[in-house]
């Protein structure tokens, strides 16, 4: 994967819609014409088996009910389960010579990049890629969605100027601290951590946080914890905040963001077709309708990838963000990273 | 009497060797698989060979401590409604450890359950306390009910001299009355460990790095072979328990008169204080934070296929686990050969469900026709769980009387024929109940479960362990619930079944 053109477009995304924030509601923004609706695409018929990492919850499930309704001739059947674990199970067998799922939906790109590096996923059709943003075309796989690391803080407790803008500087900090050590993106960002600043570094780091950390069981709790002045800031993808401000426009919850550092990692997810055959790919077309880009970007926040879709509203301008520079395929590598955190005794 | 000449090798021979060759082939599996590529032993395994030793350790201290007292107290002290204390106390057995890790967990610490409830700020629960805490409270049961079998089978007329010579009670209590269920204690703490040892969801949820986390973390990244070298080494751990477990015998004595003690009204008072936190915690704590996520968040997410699947794939273990275990059961009966395959069919109990998870995995990636379909679970259930339904087929079995086998002989009927006219309407009620163990152990099995079940296939237990990993507490409420309603009905069988003997709660059975 290149990660430049990868993190340079992703920039591009979020300041093309962020530069024109307060009139976008105002103006209809510019639809490109390859960006497809549902109802341009043929209806789906036959057995389809996805592979779906973890998803955020009820949202990927609310899309799949509606393609599945949209389709009642498909039958589709979701394994779920822990992102990188599946990305495991799909390279261990194809190794068995077993194949199962017919397409991979990854809530990380580095998941979606093993599964890639290992040759299993089918090329996509040129028109396919050509809906994605200049910069999001690759040829075996498609993201969805982009997603910031971030970190929520409590407003009535901090100001922005209290929050150091280095990640690292957060472990020398007196600040308190919510964190979901067992969350698939918190992981990623120790991978990025690691990846960064080496792996004695990032244990340290880990440890002098968890003094004054809180654990949550997912990042959504981070941001309410947050929120509810438990802890005065968090580690979080940046949508949950969105998302809890969306319902409570009043809020004691803002974000912000580090510099050049693993503390404002920028990842998208994925989905890659693994059988031959028309349906992987319509099934791909669907995730990136207008239709369902717009969802995931107006109700989960998440950074739509195909053109003329708006960006979430509430974003902060990316323009001031300056995520780091790391190799998106090497977050794949889970186990060392799982070893680090349990030898520091956060996981 | 006649001795009717037996066949060299009897009808349920075949067949019973079969079923004990398949139950070894696990473990066969995991040989071949681990010789790959894993590596024997390093740093990270020592940890996680000692965290899993100090929970067995601590876990089996403190379930002896609960255990025994609770014990002298349902077998000696009189208390009003001793049924229901018994009842009470017991109930434990009918919570999957896992439930109730899950529940203790968000109840505790920083924005808990009881810290959102009652503004009470307490601490968090986990790692080895707070898995000692759990697996103690959801297994001290077992002590309890093996401790209180043998206090029930003591004569009262020796604390009585001892008494009568001038020790206190608790003195007669402590040198007179404890040594001699000794075994009676050892017994419960032995399964306490085994139960210990093959527990997957309690050290997952509490963060403890034992071997069952481990292995599925090997598992999850797909190291498969160092999953097996680490199941490996627990089965080795499992293998001295039961090794130990076999050599525990029950001494018995001739049965007399039960001590009785009569308590007044302040040390009643003071008794139900003191065994209030142990129902409270294991209980009523876990009752009540699935009915607080009941209310607040309703039943959302909650298909009935779901418990449908359950259904469904339990049904389907239980039926296979009893036709298998009639033959092993006659096997068993009728020769030393038999005997030895019935203990072979033993050994899946031992194997605890991760590690048979990780065995069929592989097994499914080598034979592609099985992996992933609900043939492998089912295979994996009755591997594991076959032991409940031979050992409930030999008990009724063992009650027939050989001569109306012999009668029917004698009167013309084929071997065949006896045993389908006399034999099996005999032994109906003992694979009934063998089958209803077998299909409620698998309901509540988790690990093999995540492991092997089919795309799609959600059951209660797999829906409720997504739901943790998920973070959306509040969608445990009714898959929890449905889970402790079967695990009791499983409890109850267990108590009035085949294991009457050891979990006595009659009173008068060995008089």
């Amino acid at each position: 994967m290149q990660r430049r053109v990868f993190l340079q477009s992703l920039l591009a995304a979020g300041a093309f819609g962020l530069i024109p924030a307060g009139r976008s509601l105002a103006t209809t923004p510019p639809v490109a014409a390859d960006t497809l609706s549902v109802d341009q695409l043929p209806p789906m018929e036959g057995d389809l088996t996805l592979y779906l990492g973890r998803g955020e919850g009820g949202l990927y499930e609310n899309v799949l009910e509606a393609i599945r309704q949209r389709n009642p001739k498909l039958n589709l059947q979701i394994r779920r389960g822990v992102t990188a674990a599946l990305a495991n199970t799909i390279v261990a067998e194809a190794k068995a010579g077993v194949r199962r799922a017919d397409v991979f939906w990854a809530v990380d790109s580095g998941a979606i990049g093993m599964v890639a590096d290992a040759g299993l996923a089918r090329p996509l059709p040129a028109d396919l890629t050509g809906q994605l943003k200049a910069g999001f075309q690759y040829p075996q796989w498609a993201p969805v969605t982009g997603r910031i690391r971030t970190l929520p803080y409590n407003t009535g407790r901090l100001t922005p100027e209290q929050i150091p803008d280095s990640v690292m500087a957060l472990a020398d900090s007196e600040l308190s601290i919510g964190w979901a050590p067992a969350y698939a993106s918190f992981q990623s960002f120790v991978t990025a951590m690691r990846l960064l600043e080496g792996d004695r570094v990032t244990a340290e780091w880990l440890r002098a946080i968890s003094k004054r950390a809180k654990s949550y069981a997912g990042e959504l709790g981070v941001v309410m914890g947050v929120e509810r002045g438990e802890v005065d800031l968090g580690f979080a993808n940046h949508y949950y905040t969105l998302r809890l401000k969306s319902g409570k426009p009043d809020a004691n919850v803002d974000l912000a963001f580090t510099k050049n550092d693993a503390g404002c990692l920028v990842n998208a997810s994925g989905v890659l077709a693994l059988s031959e055959g028309d349906l992987p790919i319509t099934f791909i077309r669907y995730l990136l309708t207008r239709e369902v880009q717009s969802y995931l970007a107006s109700e989960a926040y998440e950074i739509p990838l195909v053109n003329g879709v708006k960006p979430p509203v509430g974003l902060p301008p990316l323009n001031r963000v300056s995520p780091p520079r790391v190799d998106l395929t090497q977050l794949a590598d889970l186990r060392p990273t799982l070893n680090l955190m349990r030898n520091a005794g956060v996981l | 009497m006649i001795n009717w000449p037996l066949p060299r090798w009897p009808g349920s021979y075949p067949l019973a060797l079969i079923t004990a060759l398949v139950g070894l082939m696990p473990v066969g599996v995991l040989i071949g698989l681990a010789s790959e590529e894993a590596q024997l032993f390093d740093a990270h395994n020592l940890k996680v060979l000692i965290n899993t030793l100090l929970l067995m350790v601590f876990t089996v201290l403190g379930s002896v401590l609960i255990g025994v007292p609770l014990a002298l107290l349902t077998a000696y002290v009189q208390m009003p409604w001793r049924k229901l204390w018994l009842v009470l106390l017991a109930a434990p057995l009918a919570i999957p450890s896992y439930i109730g890790a899950f529940t203790l967990y968000a109840a505790f610490g920083r924005g808990g359950e009881i810290e959102n409830l009652l503004g009470l700020p307490v601490p968090p629960m986990d790692g080895l306390v707070g898995a000692t805490v759990v697996m103690t409270l959801y297994s001290y049961p077992f002590v309890m009910l093996t401790t209180r079998a043998s206090l029930l089978s003591l004569d009262a007329s020796l604390v009585n001299a001892a008494r009568t010579l001038g020790m206190t009670l608790s003195e007669s209590i402590w040198r007179v009355v404890l040594p001699r269920v000794a075994t009676g204690i050892a017994a419960g703490g032995l399964l306490v460990a085994l139960y210990t040892l093959s527990d997957f969801g309690t050290p997952a949820i509490m963060r403890l790095d034992t071997f069952t986390r481990v292995i599925f973390v090997e598992y999850n990244a797909f190291g498969l072979s160092q999953a097996a070298m680490l199941s490996l080494q627990l089965m080795v751990i499992v293998g001295l328990v039961l090794f130990l477990e076999s050599r525990v015998r029950g001494n018995h004595e001739r049965p007399g008169r039960h001590l009785a003690l009569w308590p007044n009204r302040w040390q009643k008072l003071i008794i139900a204080v003191a065994v209030a936190p142990v129902t409270i915690l294991a209980i009523v704590l876990p009752l009540s934070v699935f009915g607080i996520w009941l209310l607040r968040e309703g039943t959302g997410g909650f298909q009935f296929s779901h418990a449908w699947n359950s259904v469904h794939a339990s049904f389907l273990a239980a039926l296979v686990a009893v036709v298998l275990a009639i033959p092993v059961a006659h096997a068993a009966i009728a020769g030393r050969a038999g005997r030895l395959m019935e203990r072979v069919t033993y050994f899946g109990f031992g194997v605890p469900g991760i590690v048979m998870g990780t065995a069929l995995v592989y097994l499914g990636l080598q034979l592609p026709f099985l992996y992933q379909t609900l043939g492998l679970l089912v295979l994996a259930y009755v591997l594991r769980f076959l032991p409940l339904a031979v050992g409930s087929v030999r008990a009724t079995a063992e009650g027939l009387d050989p001569s109306l086998v012999k009668a029917a002989r004698l009167l013309g009927a084929s071997p065949g024929e006896a045993f389908r006219r006399v034999t099996l309407p005999l032994t109906l009620r003992g694979m009934v109940a063998g089958a209803a163990l077998v299909f409620l152990e698998a309901m509540r099995e988790l690990p093999a479960t995540l492991m092997l079940g089919p795309t799609g296939f959600e059951t209660l237990a797999t829906y409720l362990w997504r739901v943790y990993e998920a973070g959306y507490f509040g969608r445990a409420a009714i898959p929890g619930l449905l889970l402790v309603l079967m695990s009791a009905l499983g409890l109850a069988l267990m108590l009035s079944g085949e294991r009457r003997a050891e979990f006595d709660v009659t009173e008068n059975h060995h008089s």
